[in-house]
């Protein structure tokens, strides 16, 4: 290696570097604050672990982690009951070019998604709460369970399908014991998905929840804005540990989240 | 009996698509129907009983104010697209090319940030803007400045925080086509003579164009309609287009008002992103004739 370029190897180690940094420091402090001795949020003041047993205590936290948890289960179950049955049921007629129709959430934005639902809720007059939310939450879901699913369903070998049916296996049992294990890792890669996308929406569970319904991402702006306490630095910190588990069961799972964007 | 036979005849056909059809029930009705309706409401008449069609809503947006508001959701989604993809490249190119150990791990930090909940990465920036934050107190105790400088709710704060959420979608798309690169064509390209800046212009930044292309579209599209930072870290002093919109549908509860401007502001983000892609086209295509 000449000098020039070992040099310029550096420079461009460096600015990796810093973009790492860039990346970690404020995630660092905020876990740092949360085991910070003060109520003010933001001056050091001395180690403790009260904003825990706080937040463990804390009705508010709790109800909102339960509203995100049946939210996320429901729209999982939802989307991946219905994205699968679309793949292997529409993908073989004339249905198919239809399933052009669910790229669509991800190419809008997701605030005109929101304000559509809104609208349409309150057209028909739909009480808002956990119903509509599941209901918003599936159709994300949707948008990445069936690009994933349907992009990893043309991979496999359709003489699979036909010779297990040769075989004298009826359509259901070619279902449970061929397509569905060959499909298992797309499918518990979408599932993970869209569970963590459902935990993190904000923009359409704002408008989609109405007044009482508060899940987890809404508590955590209300706090910013009304005036926050370390509860809020505790909670993100064991959302960050989930996060991490999350990523490296997905990362396990050998599916790229970049792999199915259109 | 009749009916049930006919019944199980559907169950056991080839292909019985009527499974299929609960997706796209769902997809039609809470996705196309809603926007059809946002569509509706921009032309419905509010006047009262005479419920008929106008543009009224839409000559209301003529006010220079909307104009102002959608400049700067422009300004900010633009100059977020591209300076989240220009520092996206050079990270997706190292890891692609130059790291060998700690490559997983390095990764996985990557990755990590696209999981972690939006929400808590803006709260995070808090600690490091406020006026006691990590900024101000480094600065102060070094004595580069002798009072704390404001760096909340300014647009600075709005950009830094919407690069750093973005950054990781303009890294992944770029990296996994980086990473699919036959690294045998950067040595052909040296052997036959190339200069390696000949090689980047030439061989792999046209290589590239599909994921660098794709970057820019997934931060363009939702920082165009962002509304959460600009809330947070701009204090509500300036509007973006999404705190206008949610103005509209949950405050003042003017759907027709609020509907013609998500259209109006939907036309304005497809004419950018068709003027985008054009831009992109033509200049992958310069990069690869170049000498």
């Amino acid at each position: 290696m000449t000098g020039r370029s070992s040099m310029s190897y550096y420079c461009f180690t460096f600015f990796i570097a810093l973009m790492y940094l860039f990346l970690y420091v404020p995630i660092i402090v905020l876990v740092l604050f949360s085991f910070n001795d003060s109520t003010f949020p933001y001056i050091w003041k001395g180690f403790t672990l009260r904003w825990y047993s706080e937040l463990w205590h804390s009705h508010e936290v709790w109800n909102a982690i339960s509203n995100s948890l049946i939210v996320a289960f429901s729209s999982v179950v939802l989307s991946i009951t219905m994205g699968i049955l679309a793949v292997l049921y529409g993908s073989r007629n004339r249905l198919a070019q239809l399933l052009v129709l669910f790229y669509g959430t991800l190419a809008i934005p997701e605030i005109v998604v929101a304000v559509g639902l809104l609208s349409f809720f309150s057209f028909f007059s739909i009480p808002f709460g956990l119903t509509t939310l599941i209901a918003a939450h599936t159709l994300l879901g949707l948008g990445y369970v069936v690009p994933l699913i349907y992009g990893r369903y043309r991979e496999l070998d359709y003489a699979l399908t036909e010779a297990s049916m040769d075989l004298g296996a009826t359509r259901a049992q070619t279902f449970y014991r061929i397509i569905i294990p060959l499909l298992a890792p797309a499918l518990l890669a979408s599932a993970l998905l869209v569970f963590v996308i459902s935990l993190d929406d904000f923009i359409i569970s704002f408008f989609c929840s109405g007044a009482s319904t508060q899940t987890l991402p809404m508590y955590i702006f209300s706090m910013i804005r009304s005036g926050t306490t370390p509860v809020v630095n505790a909670l993100s910190t064991g959302l960050l540990v989930v996060s991490s588990f999350l990523v490296l069961l997905f990362s396990s799972l050998n599916i790229k989240k970049v792999d199915m964007l259109p | 009996m009749r009916a049930e036979t006919g019944f199980r005849s559907i169950f056991k056909q080839e292909l019985p698509f009527f499974w299929a059809t609960p997706a796209f029930v769902w997809q039609v009705l809470f996705l196309y129907i809603p926007l059809f309706l946002v569509l509706i409401y921009s032309i419905l008449g509010n006047a009262g009983l005479s419920e008929y069609l106008t543009l009224e809503h839409y000559t209301a947006l003529l006010d220079p104010m909307y104009a102002a508001i959608l400049l700067r959701s422009f300004m900010l989604a633009n100059v977020n697209a591209l300076l989240c993809t220009l520092l996206a490249f050079p990270v997706a190119y190292y890891l692609a090319f130059f790291v060998t150990r700690f490559k997983n791990h390095l990764i996985f930090f990557l990755i990590l940030p696209f999981w972690i909940s939006f929400m808590v990465q803006i709260y995070a920036w808090f600690f490091v803007l406020e006026k006691h934050g990590l900024i101000n107190s480094l600065l102060l105790n070094l004595g580069i400045i002798s009072q704390p400088i404001h760096l909340l709710n300014t647009p600075f704060a709005i950009y830094l925080v919407m690069i750093y959420c973005y950054v990781p979608f303009a890294v992944m798309p770029i990296y996994s086509t980086l990473e699919k690169f036959d690294k045998r064509l950067l040595e052909a390209s040296a052997d036959l003579g190339a200069t390696p800046w000949q090689t980047f212009l030439r061989v792999t930044l046209p290589l590239s164009a599909l994921g660098i292309r794709t970057g820019f579209f997934l931060v363009l599209v939702p920082s165009f309609g962002e509304f959460v930072i600009p809330t947070l870290l701009g204090g509500g002093k300036q509007l973006y287009v999404g705190s206008l919109i949610s103005h509209y549908f949950l405050l003042a509860r003017n759907f027709n008002l609020g509907a013609s401007f998500t259209c109006v502001s939907g036309i304005v983000l497809i004419i950018s992103g068709i003027s985008w892609y054009l831009l992109f086209r033509w200049a992958f295509n310069l990069s690869r004739r170049a000498q």
